[in-house]
């Protein structure tokens, strides 16, 4: 290959792998850092796992989904039962098939298995919500965090209902943080290089001339839906393997909330918005958790008070919607820094 | 067995009104702004408190207070944070209230604590009176009646009055009514008022009925509540009204009629009825004309 | 505030100078990336009808819009009875004397007939006065007494925009702006919008009228001028302009045909 075309190539996926190199830098620098450091960063990892499966659908469609949450918790659950001591599994989740009941599957296929359960709920749930206009689209996948929050609570025998699943391995680490990372990201710059994902983004700025395009819009819609799905619950399934315990209380509105705010300030049109609103929100809420633990002055006890790293989330995401609508990235993607 | 269907019923139609009520605020400004206004659910919120506030004052100035914090901080997020999105898309209205929902419901949280709080609100409401030789509690007739009463009087003012009419006009072509010399701050702010009041009623019947507070208490009422406002068709206020009582009756008749494992599922049964109605008819029971036309 | 009053018109033959009422001066109108006016000027005598025609896209309504204050010029100046108009609210404007009529009517459909009349008068408080011009109106216009309290949504097209037009004339407005009020009409009823038209011209009142119907609005007008592209081609007298061998092509942006020697 010639060496222009290199640069061609390489300036094509520059998005992704100025990205890429980014949150590899920050786990390679987290990997001599203390432990408490790379619990940390693990956690935020995650945490742009859901938050890139949320900009899939949402960047792309530019319609809010209020229901990436479920698709967390049925990944969690999914996983979790999966990867289940049998013995654990027989005495709290006696409605379970035999099969699974027996099973004690390796991490990987377990999460892929997450993945695929919450894409089909997508796909079954997105067949008559992508039909509605943007908004009501929106407001409709609350009926979706509702559904799967009283579903899951509610089905003591398989799920456990109101209480915390356990017993089965944490292995969320930087580094199978780091891996889900970056093949969500790459997930999602391949999706919105596809035809799918441009005709959607066409879309995103007329819905009136979206409309008129009519099916073709449904159905890419579909997909964005689905394939997000199947990120967001991975990252569910992240989840429930770093904190150990899977409670349905966890995927309700805060966590929707969480990963919104941080979407809308990074910037819900590019990867490159996810990935910066993640980092930007972590590294705050991390300053504050050390600031809501506080210090000592001789006999002093200075400590922020709880809750304030929330307030502040929220008024940051207030502020991004008035004064930058389109987030800190202002909806681009990372610039190629030479000159073609 | 008549008495059990009849008691449920009533349950039916009360839980309904509450929902209806709820939706009718929400409708209201979308009507007029294409907001679907998240904080609504932070107005009953707020309301509530104020009743704590006021414990040991006699109602009729707890729901003063009420009133006029839910109809105060109903302005106030209206000028600062939606005045300066007028126009903008439904999506970003809609993330701006959600920013704003949560940020009023985390500072509450860290200014008065997250923790559950109970309050005694006309404790008399939860006394059963007997109605054609059937017992049924007060506070359900109360919520019904209310409910019929507002929405008369929200009927005549849509109807009968001069900024009622603009605030239809404003409704169905906002630019038009503009060109007619329709003032569209005056329109919304009183379309944000009403909705104060709306939620500050269904603040005062919730937490009579419930009897606790807590940050989030909003958030179930204003989730089911925008379900029923899309069923029921974004831009119709009736549509919202119907689509609200029908969503939160279905939760009460789902729960008699359910076989005994199942009623726990019943939310999830009525948000699959909602999925289907919205399947056969995406636009909505009563469509509004109003989304579409713009000058 | 006083409105300007509708000079009563004489003699439609007396080429007596009348008062300037509205003036535009180099109007630069945009929207994004989009350019819909460029360097607009024309003038607009009391009792004068005005036309302004030109193919779809030409940028007709943004003429108007702008005048109305529905969209804020990039350049330029209009001018209303000595008065800058850039800076008035719409409501100011509309309460200066200027109403507009716009394109595709928009009579709120589900609001009675009535109610759309009494939107009319929104920006007035003399109530006895509004009763006795809306007495006025339906005399002028019987189709509104047949359906008053109809929802406006099931009038045709044609009544419509009388009702628009009846609605407007509720402002008392000394310049009435009407964009495309053929449009969409049969034949038989533009005939009818037209006749109340030439009444509204015959009473004094001050019309603008923007067209794709050219022909139409050169019967009526006394001034038309030709706008493409967002720039004036052409302007003149309908006499003027139905001889001038440049009106397609100032119209539609081509040249004209090659003119074929008599054989």
């Amino acid at each position: 290959m010639t060496s222009s075309a290199a640069m061609r190539m390489l300036r094509s996926i520059w998005p992704l792998l100025s990205l890429a190199l980014v949150v590899t830098g920050i786990a390679l620098v987290a990997s001599v850092a203390p432990i408490t450091v790379q619990r940390r960063v693990a956690e935020a990892f995650v945490t742009l796992v859901a938050v890139v499966g949320l900009y899939i659908f949402v960047g792309n469609s530019g319609i809010l989904s209020f229901g990436n949450v479920s698709f967390m918790a049925i990944g969690a659950y999914v996983s979790a039962i999966l990867t289940m001591r049998p013995a654990a599994k027989a005495m709290f989740l006696p409605g379970l098939p035999e099969l699974i009941k027996q099973a004690q599957w390796v991490p990987i296929p377990a999460a892929l298995a997450g993945g695929v359960v919450a894409a089909v709920l997508a796909f079954l749930v997105g067949v008559p919500l992508m039909r509605l206009s943007g908004i009501a689209a929106s407001i409709a996948t609350f009926a979706l965090l509702s559904i799967t929050r009283i579903g899951i609570g509610n089905w003591n025998s398989v799920t456990g209902g109101q209480n915390s699943l356990m017993g089965f391995p944490i292995y969320t680490d930087i580094w199978t943080g780091l891996a889900w990372a970056l093949v969500a990201m790459a997930a999602a710059f391949i999706y919105q290089e596809t035809r799918s994902g441009l005709v959607l983004r066409a879309s995103r700025e007329d819905e009136i001339a979206a409309h008129a395009a009519g099916s073709h819009i449904y159905r890419h819609r579909l997909i964005a839906f689905v394939i997000g799905a199947f990120f967001s619950a991975i990252g569910g399934v992240l989840l429930g393997h770093y904190l150990g315990v899977v409670r349905i209380d966890t995927f309700y509105l805060d966590l929707t909330f969480n990963i919104v705010a941080i979407l809308v300030i990074g910037g819900s049109g590019s990867l490159a918005g996810a990935v910066f609103g993640t980092i930007a929100i972590a590294t705050m809420t991390e300053l504050l958790r050390q600031a809501e633990v506080g210090f000592q002055i001789g006999t002093l006890h200075i400590a922020a008070p709880a809750g304030l790293a929330d307030v502040i989330v929220a008024l940051g995401m207030l502020l991004i919607i008035l004064l930058r609508p389109r987030g800190i990235t202002n909806g681009r993607e990372v610039a190629w820094p030479f000159r073609p | 067995m008549i008495v059990d269907v009849i008691q449920g019923l009533v349950d039916a139609i009360s839980v309904g009104s509450l929902y209806a009520l709820t939706a009718l605020g929400i409708g209201l400004i979308f009507g007029v702004m294409r907001l679907i206004n998240f904080a609504h659910s932070e107005l009953i919120m707020l309301t509530g408190y104020t009743l704590l506030l006021f414990a040991s004052e006699p109602a009729a100035v707890a729901i003063l207070g009420g009133l006029v914090v839910a109809v105060a901080v109903a302005l106030i997020t209206e000028r600062i944070a939606f005045r300066p999105l007028r126009g903008a898309d439904p999506t970003t209205l809609l993330v701006a209230s959600f920013a704003v929902s949560f940020l009023i419901q985390k500072t509450m949280a860290l200014t008065v604590g997250s923790k559950t709080k109970g309050v005694d609100f006309l404790p008399s409401l939860g006394e059963q009176i007997v109605v054609a030789g059937i017992r049924l509690q007060l506070l359900k007739m109360v919520t019904i009646i209310v409910t019929v009463v507002l929405l008369v009087a929200l009927s005549w003012f849509l109807r009968r009055t001069r900024y009622g009419r603009e605030m239809r006009a404003a409704a169905e072509n906002f630019r038009m009514a503009q060109l007619l010399g329709v003032r569209s701050d005056r329109v919304i702010s009183i379309a944000f008022a009403i909705s104060g009041v709306l939620a500050a009623v269904v603040g005062f019947l919730f937490v009579s009925q419930s009897g606790f507070l807590e940050p989030r208490m909003g958030l179930q009422l204003v989730a089911i509540a925008f379900v029923g406002t899309v069923i029921g068709g974004l831009g119709s206020l009736v549509g919202a009204a119907i689509g609200g009582f029908i969503v939160g009756a279905a939760t009460v008749l789902l729960q008699l009629v359910l076989p005994y494992g199942l009623r726990e599922f019943r939310e999830v049964f009525v948000y699959l009825l909602v999925i289907f109605i919205l399947l056969v008819r995406p636009q909505g029971l009563i469509p509004s004309a109003g989304l579409r036309q713009r000058v | 505030m006083t409105f300007p009053v509708a000079a009563q018109r004489t003699d439609k033959n007396v080429q007596a100078p009348s008062e300037l009422l509205l003036a535009v001066d180099d109007l630069h109108v945009g929207y994004g990336s989009i350019t819909a006016l460029r360097g607009v000027t024309l003038r607009v005598h009391r009792g004068e009808v005005v036309a302004v025609v030109g193919p779809n896209g030409a940028g007709k309504s943004s003429l108007l819009n702008s005048i109305a204050g529905l969209v804020r010029p990039r350049q330029g100046q209009i001018r209303y009875a000595g008065r800058a108009l850039d800076s008035l609210s719409i409501e100011n404007i509309l309460r200066s004397g200027i109403a507009l009529v716009p394109e595709g009517r928009h009579i709120f459909g589900s609001m009675t007939v009535e109610e759309n009349l009494l939107l009319g008068a929104t920006i007035r408080s003399d109530r006895q006065a509004v009763a006795a011009d809306i007495a006025d109106l339906i005399a002028r216009f019987p189709i509104l007494r047949g359906r008053w309290q109809q929802p406006a949504g099931r009038l045709s097209g044609g009544e419509q925009q009388q009702l628009a037009i009846a609605r407007a004339l509720l402002c008392r407005p000394a310049l009435l702006m009407l964009d495309e009020p053929s449009l969409g009409l049969a034949p038989a009823i533009i005939d009818q919008v037209y006749k109340i038209l030439h009444e509204l011209h015959d009473r004094g009142t001050t019309i603008l009228l923007v067209e794709q119907n050219a022909t139409r609005a050169l019967e009526i007008a006394d001034h038309t001028h030709v706008l493409s592209a967002g720039a004036l081609r052409l302007s003149g007298t309908s006499a003027e302009l139905l001889s001038s061998p440049q009106f397609d092509a100032a119209y539609f942006g081509v040249t004209p045909p090659e003119q074929v020697p008599a054989s």
